[in-house]
């Protein structure tokens, strides 16, 4: 497997904080329209490697190479720039805008002249049609005027993904997008990350707890414990790994 | 379809033109009256109103949009008065370049306390702030050639030739109602820029504003070095109003003062330094007729504010309607 | 400088210093337990100050005034910590700064309304005399109390913070207020009770520094600003920070206020110097605050 044809290639990574490695040696990759996730029991190290990946702590060792470039001191912002984007496990909007607003910000984060003191929102055309193509496509339309905060949770990790989305990614970092969210909501993340693998061939990395959602949508499926990887393969491969079984699965999910 | 910001966001509403010209002609006209019917001493009353006004607006440009609770903005109104102040004692009356400069050397300033305070948060944020303004203050206090702790006075008012007079308080007041108006112009085009609207962002949510490609840190300080450039302004002002300066101007306490003016007429609008420098101004003249004490009755007015009114005067309309039993509850839970 | 300088300027900034300590680790505390900016700090101080010159003024004796004044202040402090401040702690920092800055103009009007612009307090007279330490050395001996006085509550605080269960709660409040709570720690009144303590130091510290500062209104402001410095230097909710932080304040504002005119005219030409150097002795602690924040954000000594 030669760079090219990985979309993000974590290699060797190790993070410590004082006596502790949150990170111990962690090697991943994710190919071009393949949704890796990463399980692991709570304290594993999932969200510290994210923050590593996203750009909001830096590794202490390895490397981070996203689309054949090593990223470890390209800072946070200009990694959205490259195509690496992440939604948040506790879910941070704008609570000061309504749902299309959110989103118009993620667009106008990819226009020339983004930040321009002369130009008026008003006159973004261009970015709120995109903005509502968006919410169009994750089924959010219908509640593009109100304010943020009046969606229900549920609708608020959908809009978490939404403005992840509109900044049209080459990979994206989810951080539990289902967490808190209801089983109708869930049904619609989870039918959401099918389509854009789907359609628009996309890379993901996924980490999450929700099993059911994990084994339906991974190609492939990579286990942290104790910030280390102690497996990592297809799900039916991770599945009947016993030490995975031992660590983590239980015999819960088997049913 | 015609789409554009949602009524319910922070963004701020498109301005009416028609609405603000009449009101800019209207003040104009108050004062040719005011000026003609024997009021000069009045009149230069509300000229001192209106530069606090602005000195309060352009906080509530880092403060109420921006979010960012800057203790030393004082400073900046300062530096811009002993721009001035100094380059008329050294004989250079010129308005145009003494403002010029009042608000090139504050917008350095800025520059550079920004650039430093900006790298940290919260708390320390306010204490960095409040610091650098501590220090500008001792400074200026100790150099003795430019009237140390006692301040400096001037001698005449700044030049703009053409025939403008600023002795005259007609004249004076003029120029601070354009001032007034061409800044509240500007910044109202600022926020409903797309910077704008990444500064709004970034008061909700700087991290989230970061996950989405912005280098916050660069728009944070684009706006720290406007807010530092118009309260020099709102300095070159003061001074010649008050044909005096002196470094309590740059106390913490002042930063304090221009921050109830903020709170009390409304954090996070346009105009909403004005008003509150209006109604601060005005209450403390109105009370200290009656008792040297205003201070203690302004006090508990500014504590009630806070407590009961945090969105100071432009809340009043919301609150009113609050309290009448007849209207619906404002829906907000979709829970 | 002569040995004999030197020694007095380190008496003096070690005297400053612990004063500030009493200040600060009040400060400090409130500011780590409940996460509150309190602007009104220092009005505890000068309101102590007011209050131990007119009991002095009554009892005849400036002992009885500082005995009686703690209380009262720590009273004075209470009330105002479960009345008004409580509203406070939900609030947004902003919104914190706001409100105790009234507070400051309230309370300082109240205090002329009611006393004046200021009072005299004066040393006791069994103190006015110098204390000759070494041979040249003389030194006043209040002042030697002052430091006396700091060095045992000092003392006293650090053993109450380390080697009592409510010490332990303090910290635990000061590092962690949700994780506190979850271990059934009633943070709401321990909070009182620190506030309470922390008016009592403001008491102490106004009441002996009267006589050399002068009991006035307005005397909170300069020294609050100061408090801030030292906890933010010393780490907010650190009281350990707070003794190294006042400290080192004291011992950088005290010599840069003789050693920096001094050092301006060796090198600079006069006019400058004279100018240059008092600017400069006045702004070296902010600098230190910005060079220790920059170095480490959080504060020396921080928990968080």
């Amino acid at each position: 497997m030669n760079a090219s044809s990985t979309v993000l290639d974590i290699r060797n990574l190790v993070k410590s904080f004082g006596a502790l490695r949150a990170t111990d040696g962690v090697s991943l990759q994710v190919r071009p329209g393949e949704i890796h996730a990463l399980i692991g029991p709570n304290g594993a190290g999932k969200t510290t490697l994210v923050a590593q990946l996203s750009g909001q702590l830096r590794p202490d060792e390895g490397q981070i190479v996203f689309m054949g470039q090593t990223i470890n001191d390209v800072s946070a912002h200009q990694r959205v720039g490259l195509g690496m984007v992440r939604s948040f496990q506790i879910t941070r909007l704008f609570k000061s805008f309504s749902v299309i607003d959110n989103v118009a910000l993620a667009v106008q984060s990819l226009q020339s002249q983004r930040g321009s003191m002369w130009r008026s929102v008003a006159k973004d055309q261009a970015v709120y049609e995109k903005a509502a193509a968006v919410l169009k496509e994750v089924g959010l339309h219908g509640r593009a005027d109100e304010l943020a905060p009046a969606l229900s949770h549920g609708e608020q990790r959908v809009l978490e993904l939404a403005l992840a989305l509109a900044t049209e990614p080459k990979l994206l970092l989810l951080d539990e997008p289902m967490a808190g969210a209801g089983p109708e909501e869930s049904q619609r993340i989870v039918e959401l990350i099918e389509s854009l693998r789907r359609d628009k061939n996309m890379a993901i990395l996924l980490v999450e707890h929700d099993m059911e959602a994990v084994f339906r949508l991974a190609d492939r499926i990579s286990v942290l414990v104790n910030g280390a990887l102690i497996a990592s393969g297809t799900p039916e491969e991770i599945r009947q790994d016993s030490q995975v079984r031992a660590a983590y699965l239980g015999d819960e999910v088997m049913s | 379809m015609q789409f554009g910001p949602s009524a319910a966001s922070a963004i701020p509403k498109p301005a009416s033109w028609p609405i603000w010209l009449i009101l800019a002609l209207a003040a104009a006209a108050l004062g040719f009256w005011m000026h003609s019917a024997g009021l000069g001493y009045y009149l230069s009353m509300i000229s001192r109103m209106m530069i606090y006004g602005l000195a309060a607006c352009s906080l509530n440009l880092i403060l109420g949009y921006g979010g960012l609770v800057s203790f030393g903005h004082a400073a900046y109104l300062g530096i811009g008065a002993y721009t001035v102040g100094i380059l008329i004692t050294e004989g250079m009356p010129n308005g145009w370049l003494g403002f010029a400069l009042a608000m090139a050397v504050s917008a350095l300033l800025a520059l550079i306390i920004g650039a430093i305070s900006l790298r940290t948060k919260g708390v320390y944020f306010i204490m960095i702030t409040l610091a650098f303004a501590q220090m500008l203050f001792y400074l200026v206090n100790s150099v003795k050639a430019y009237g140390g702790d006692e301040g400096l006075n001037i001698k005449m008012r700044s030049d703009f030739g053409l025939g403008i007079v600023l002795k005259n308080d007609l004249h004076f007041f003029l120029l601070v109602l354009v001032c007034l108006v061409a800044s509240l112009a500007f910044m109202h085009m600022l926020m409903r820029s797309r910077m704008g609207r990444i500064v709004l962002a970034q008061r909700d949510d700087d991290i989230r504003t970061e996950a989405l490609g912005y280098p916050v840190y660069r728009y944070q300080l684009a706006l720290f070095v406007i807010a530092g450039a118009i309260g020099g302004l709102a300095g070159a002002l003061l001074v010649n109003q008050q044909n005096y300066v002196s470094p309590n101007l740059m106390h913490w306490t002042q930063s304090g003062v221009l921050m109830i003016m903020v709170i009390l007429g409304g954090v996070g609008t346009l105009a909403g330094g004005l008003w509150g420098a209006l109604l601060l101004l005005t209450l403390e003249d109105l009370i200290a007729e009656v008792t040297p004490h205003w201070q203690f009755y302004v006090g508990w007015v500014l504590l009630a504010v806070v407590l009961l009114a945090p969105k100071g005067l432009s809340g009043l309309p919301e609150l009113w309607r609050r309290r009448r039993p007849s209207d619906p509850k404002p829906s907000g839970d979709g829970k | 400088m002569t040995w004999i300088l030197f020694l007095e300027q380190a008496l003096n900034g070690l005297q400053f210093g612990l004063m500030l300590f009493l200040l600060a680790s009040g400060l400090t505390l409130v500011f780590g337990i409940m996460d509150m900016i309190n602007l009104a700090h220092g009005a505890l101080y000068m309101v102590g100050a007011f209050l131990a010159a007119w009991l002095a003024q009554l009892t005849q004796s400036f002992v009885m005034g500082i005995l009686l004044a703690i209380p009262l202040t720590a009273l004075f402090g209470m009330a105002m910590e479960s009345t008004l401040l409580r509203t406070l702690y939900a609030r947004d920092h902003m919104s914190q700064v706001l409100a105790t800055f009234s507070l400051i103009l309230i309370i300082n009007e109240a205090v002329r309304m009611i006393w004046g612009t200021d009072m005299p307090l004066a040393a006791p007279a069994a103190l006015s005399g110098p204390v000759e330490l070494l041979p040249g050395l003389y030194y006043p001996a209040y002042r030697l109390v002052i430091i006396a006085v700091g060095l045992v509550i000092a003392g006293l605080l650090y053993l109450a913070v380390t080697r009592t269960r409510v010490g332990a709660w303090v910290r635990a409040g000061a590092s962690n207020r949700e994780m506190a709570m979850a271990m059934g720690i009633n943070i709401q009144r321990l909070f009182t009770l620190v506030f309470g303590l922390g008016a009592a130091l403001c008491a102490v510290a106004g009441a002996m520094l009267g006589p050399l500062l002068a009991v006035q209104v307005g005397m909170g402001e300069t020294v609050l600003i100061l408090a801030f410095v030292v906890i933010v230097i010393g780490g907010i909710g650190s009281i350990w920070g707070a003794f190294v932080g006042s400290l080192l304040v004291g011992f950088v504002d005290t010599f840069g206020r003789t050693l920096m005119p001094a050092l301006f005219r060796e090198i600079f030409p006069p006019q400058v110097a004279s100018a240059a150097g008092p600017a400069v002795a006045s702004i070296l602690v902010y600098l230190l605050m910005a060079v220790v924040l920059f170095l480490r954000p959080q504060g020396l000594f921080s928990r968080r």
